[in-house]
């Protein structure tokens, strides 16, 4: 018997998917569905602010970035 | 064709068609709209068939088009019913036939034979010319009050410079009510609209204002059609003559005074019997592109009379930025996307880093905007270093004023920022098998709502589920 369940597909690389998934490991609370290709998931629709906010914060963290020195 | 500004054409085609009966009732109005809203092949029809006393058959207009040609013609003819200007009937035997509907006919053809002696082109002023203002003046007047408008949108106060210009409360609340600016705390801030606004050339926002100002205009007890076609009146007018207000309404009057707070008509008071079009108001239905350079030239703060058109943006290759300006409006929207290191009395310095960027992007400005606010304003020599640069034989890629890398950097920053593509919709699994998934999955396809699928998972996404679902029960 089909389903519909709601969500909101995320389409992103496959480094940002692992972050999107270890996040989930916590307490099960982002993931509706596991899509198993790489690059796509589906999320619960309230959690999408959240997740935006976090994977912004966390990628500034780690991603390194080259001199960001304002000397001219 | 003259490029026909989405905006004021999107507005007018929303508008219902009693509106442009009214609205085609003025000489003027039809004029400005046959000039400006037309691309060329629309105008030759136009012009083709204004003196005909006869609907054309069909077959007989389409003839005039190459077969190649056929989604210009297809295009023309239907800005041209959009615009209620063709209308669709039949001859008396009963072909299909185009002819110009009335009220449009009648007026362009008083326009372009000068029958009339209503004051559809306003009426010159007959006092004497000693106290007449020139041109230039004006020029720095419209100048003056527009950048006034954009300066408070921006909050150039914050620079600690500001310029005497005396915003009404009106139009404060018109900037509101388009929801450009936001009073928080009783502090002006700049919505996302708001920075779109505020990077696009002058032509685009003298029509995002009259639009927002027409739309308003019911709303403080005023006909929207008659202002509409006051506009359209004025954009008609010369530069540089001074016009009676004797035998305005008095619709037409309080307009009149709003506008001039903006800078697109001039009057010395408000009880002047004369008021002026300024170059705000004259271009706003003609091809000429000179209203933006000269009046963001006069934005500059420079000399441009003998100048006219030139930029003064100079980005290099490694992100640095110099801007030959002294305005404070220019300088606090440079700086939105850049970090700004110095300031002399006629050049700023600063660079595009990834930090700007981002900020710029956080706050809702896009990284096309930016490119194209930097590319309309680029100096003269960034222009000719990349003409010599594009008669090379082998450049095959379509010019571009700025350094490529730069360009291509600022996106990708801006693509940092958005890691991730988020869709809502649904989700539809657990199909028994795969032809019972294939059938409803194909269906969503076809009506335009699939985002994502997987054969071998026996899923897929969707934007909306009703028509999907419904397709399901009725297979059951």
């Amino acid at each position: 018997m089909p389903r519909a369940v709601r969500g909101v597909l995320i389409e992103c690389d496959p480094s940002v998917k692992a972050i999107i998934l270890k996040y989930d490991e916590e307490r099960h609370d982002y993931i509706v569905e596991d899509l198993d290709d790489d690059r796509h998931l589906v999320i619960k629709e309230s959690q999408l602010q959240n997740l935006k906010i976090r994977l912004g914060k966390d990628l500034d963290d780690k991603l390194m970035q080259p001199d960001e020195s304002e000397s001219e | 064709m003259a490029a026909a500004p989405s905006r004021p054409f999107d507005f007018l085609e929303g508008l219902p068609g009693t509106v442009f009966y009214k609205l085609y009732q003025q000489p003027s109005t039809a004029l400005a709209i046959f000039r400006r809203m037309l691309p060329d092949l629309a105008k030759c029809f136009v012009m083709a068939l204004l003196y005909l006393k006869e609907p054309l058959p069909a077959t007989d207009l389409e003839d005039w088009v190459r077969s190649e040609s056929l989604r210009e013609r297809d295009n023309a003819l239907s800005i041209l019913g959009r615009l209620h200007i063709l209308s669709n009937t039949t001859t008396s035997n009963n072909v299909r036939a185009y002819m110009v509907t009335n009220p449009f006919a009648a007026s362009l053809r008083q326009a372009l034979m000068g029958t009339e002696q209503t004051q559809s082109f306003g009426v010159l002023s007959q006092l004497g010319d000693e106290t007449a203002v020139t041109i230039p003046n004006l020029d720095e007047y419209a100048g003056r009050q527009w950048e006034g408008v954009l300066g408070y949108m921006v909050g150039t106060s914050g620079l600690g410079i500001q310029r005497d210009v005396n915003l009404s409360k009106g139009v404060k609340q018109l900037l509101q009510a388009g929801h450009l600016v936001e009073i928080r705390d009783r502090r002006v801030e700049i919505t996302k609209d708001g920075f779109a606004f505020v990077l696009q050339d002058v032509g685009t926002q003298v029509w995002h204002i009259l639009i927002l100002y027409v739309e308003s205009a019911e709303h403080i007890g005023m006909d929207s059609v008659e202002v509409l076609s006051f506009i359209f009146l004025l954009s008609s007018l010369e530069l540089g003559k001074s016009y009676q207000k004797k035998d305005l309404t008095s619709t037409q009057i309080r307009t009149l005074t709003d506008l001039t707070d903006f800078g697109i008509v001039y009057q010395e008071n408000p009880e002047a019997t004369r008021f002026y079009p300024t170059r705000l108001a004259t271009t706003l239905t003609s091809d000429s592109s000179a209203l933006s350079n000269s009046i963001s030239g006069s934005l500059m703060g420079t000399d441009t009379s003998t100048e006219a058109g030139s930029g003064f943006i100079i980005v290099e290759t490694n992100y640095r930025i110099y801007a030959y300006t002294s305005s404070p409006l220019q300088i606090s929207l440079i700086a939105l996307f850049s970090t700004l290191k110095y300031r002399f009395p006629n050049l700023i310095t600063g660079k595009i880093t990834r930090q700007s960027i981002r900020r710029a992007v956080e706050m809702g400005i896009t990284a096309d905007q930016i490119i194209s606010y930097i590319s309309t304003h680029a100096h003269p020599q960034m222009r000719k270093h990349n003409i010599a640069k594009t008669t090379n034989p082998q450049a095959g890629v379509p010019p571009s004023v700025l350094p490529p890398t730069v360009v291509d950097q600022i996106r990708l920053w801006q693509l940092e920022r958005d890691r991730v593509k988020a869709t809502a919709g649904f989700l539809f699994k657990d199909f028994v098998s795969f032809a019972e998934y294939e059938a409803p999955c194909r269906y969503a396809e076809d009506i335009g709502v699939l985002t994502w699928k997987s054969d071998r998972k026996r899923m897929f996404f969707v934007t909306r589920h009703e028509q999907v679902a419904a397709f399901l029960r009725s297979r059951k």
